[in-house]
């Protein structure tokens, strides 16, 4: 019986969605997390009857066919990109980003990764890096008498030296775009990188050209919203609890067939 | 005297169809776009007997068959999702789409760019504006999409809109002719198409399957009441055969 094998693809579909919401939940006060949501397609139809088929000598056409569908299947887990609320934080080296753009992060490897967590510090060196100790590119060094460290919209670092009365630009911390910023591959430790189907990195300046600008103090929330997260859950309860309602009817019809003429 | 079995068959059969087009819908109960199926069913009347000489009239034995299963073309509901490229349609029009080098409809409007900057669905299938694909430069942000489909975006530093195309929605004569392919793609099949006028397309929501679930779970239990009748009724017509052979085979000593 087909409605066996449909209502599993439907429960599998319906476990997978439970676990990319339960992620959603999970960093939901994760800074810079962006959310998922499955998507779902209908798996090929058998055309029992095929629509448009000759019915009669007379040249009658079947007006419907008789389609019967497969179940359904995951097709992807998309990214919602959108912005998350900025708190204050009031620390000196929290960044946010309001708009488009990622932080770029040197990896120990020499490769780049993407990241929306401002939650950046400063190193034994004196460099700005993110809570696993990779720096910020380009990579700003902060003297240690320094004080006053300021960064403006633009990601530029400013600082007040001993014996001045002025700030001294230190470097501007970039950000980079991606056309498809939805296609990049997360990577854990709330970083991304480039695939394919992101496009080449873009690097720019903040506030400039649709960058996103660049807020001191502040870190980019998730950005979960809770209730439509709660709704969804249960809507995917549901919906499991659905599929295995018509595998226990499936299997009822069977054991009604199979207790004939004993 | 094996009408009855037959025709108990015949209706088992159908009811087994009916029971994979629910368990289909209730499969795509959170597919984007998914429309429901339903069936339908028809008497299928056999011919009289050729042999005519009978005392009585020859009666006539009707099956049932499952004629087609129709679809259900009725509004999703919409859900907000706040992305900007999730584009839902309200109205009977479909977004085309581009797969495998034919022209394909969805209503599925769950789309992203490409790493060339097309507008393309969640498989990657180009989505056809009017005049072809849509195509976003890099430097691009703040994209609009107007409800007759305009899309506009801020190109750079720039403060006024550039438009980028406009997403083509074309409706059916007869949405019951559109043929599903799997992957929330219909064919046109025999139906034909034209521009869409009167729907309208609502940037960052998404329609969700339109199967509903209380009126599934409902025929599900009627589909599944009426097999177990069926084959208890070919059980006692099968119990009616076994005495009647054994009655009249018991010959007295």
């Amino acid at each position: 019986m087909q409605a066996l094998h449909t209502a599993a693809t439907g429960m599998a579909a319906q476990e997978l969605n439970v676990q990319v919401i339960s992620n959603n939940i999970a960093n939901l006060r994760t800074t810079g997390f962006k959310k998922q949501t499955a998507a779902f397609q209908d798996l090929i139809y058998e055309h029992v009857r095929r629509v448009g088929a000759q019915a009669s000598d007379q040249g009658t056409i079947v007006p419907v066919g008789v389609d019967i569908g497969g179940g359904v299947k995951t097709v992807g887990t998309p990214r919602s990109m959108t912005q998350g609320t900025l708190s204050q934080t009031g620390n000196d080296l929290d960044l946010a980003v309001s708009g488009e753009g990622f932080f770029k992060i040197l990896m120990p490897d020499g490769t780049y990764q993407y990241t929306r967590d401002g939650t950046f510090q400063m190193d034994n060196q004196g460099r700005v890096v993110t809570a696993q100790g990779n720096p910020v590119q380009p990579t700003i060094t902060i003297p240690n008498n320094a004080s006053g460290l300021a960064v403006n919209e633009q990601g530029q670092v400013s600082v007040t030296l001993p014996g001045s009365s002025t700030s001294t630009v230190l470097g501007q911390i970039g950000l980079t775009r991606f056309i498809n910023k939805a296609g990049l591959q997360p990577v854990g430790s709330n970083q991304f990188t480039e695939t394919p189907s992101s496009g080449p990195p873009q690097d720019g300046t903040a506030n400039s050209e649709g960058y996103g600008k660049i807020t001191q103090g502040s870190l980019e929330q998730a950005n979960v919203d809770v209730v439509s997260e709660m709704s969804d859950l249960i809507a995917a309860q549901r919906a499991y609890e659905m599929n295995a309602k018509v595998i226990s009817a499936a299997d009822q019809m069977m054991q009604s067939t199979t207790a004939l003429f004993r | 005297m094996q009408n009855a079995l037959l025709i108990g068959l015949s209706r088992q059969m159908t009811l087994e169809r009916q029971m994979d087009v629910i368990a289909n819908n209730v499969a795509n109960a959170n597919t984007n776009g998914f429309k429901a199926d339903h069936s339908l069913f028809e008497e299928y009347l056999n011919s009289n007997a050729r042999e005519d000489n009978f005392v009585g009239s020859d009666r006539r034995v009707s099956y049932v068959q499952d004629r087609g299963t129709f679809r259900d073309v009725g509004q999703g509901p919409m859900e907000e999702t706040k992305n900007p490229l999730d584009v839902a349609i309200s109205g009977n029009a479909f977004f085309a789409v581009q797969a495998n080098g034919a022209e394909r409809y969805t209503r599925d409007g769950k789309f992203t760019l490409s790493s060339t900057g097309q507008l393309v669905t969640s498989d990657g299938n180009l989505v056809l504006g009017t005049g072809g694909p849509i195509t976003f430069q890099p430097t691009d942000h703040d994209i609009n999409i107007a409800p007759d489909g305009t899309i506009t975006v801020l190109e750079g530093t720039a403060k006024t809109d550039s438009i980028r195309g406009k997403i083509r929605m074309v409706s059916f004569d007869d949405p019951a002719k559109l043929s599903k392919l799997g992957a929330n793609l219909y064919s046109a099949g025999s139906a034909t198409q034209q521009a869409d006028t009167k729907s309208t397309a609502q940037q960052g929501y998404i329609e969700k399957s339109n199967v509903n679930a209380v009126g599934e779970m409902s025929r599900m239990v009627e589909v599944m009441r009426s097999y177990t009748a069926i084959a208890n009724l070919l059980q006692q017509q099968s119990d009616l055969h076994k005495s009647a052979i054994e009655k009249l085979a018991d010959v007295p000593a």
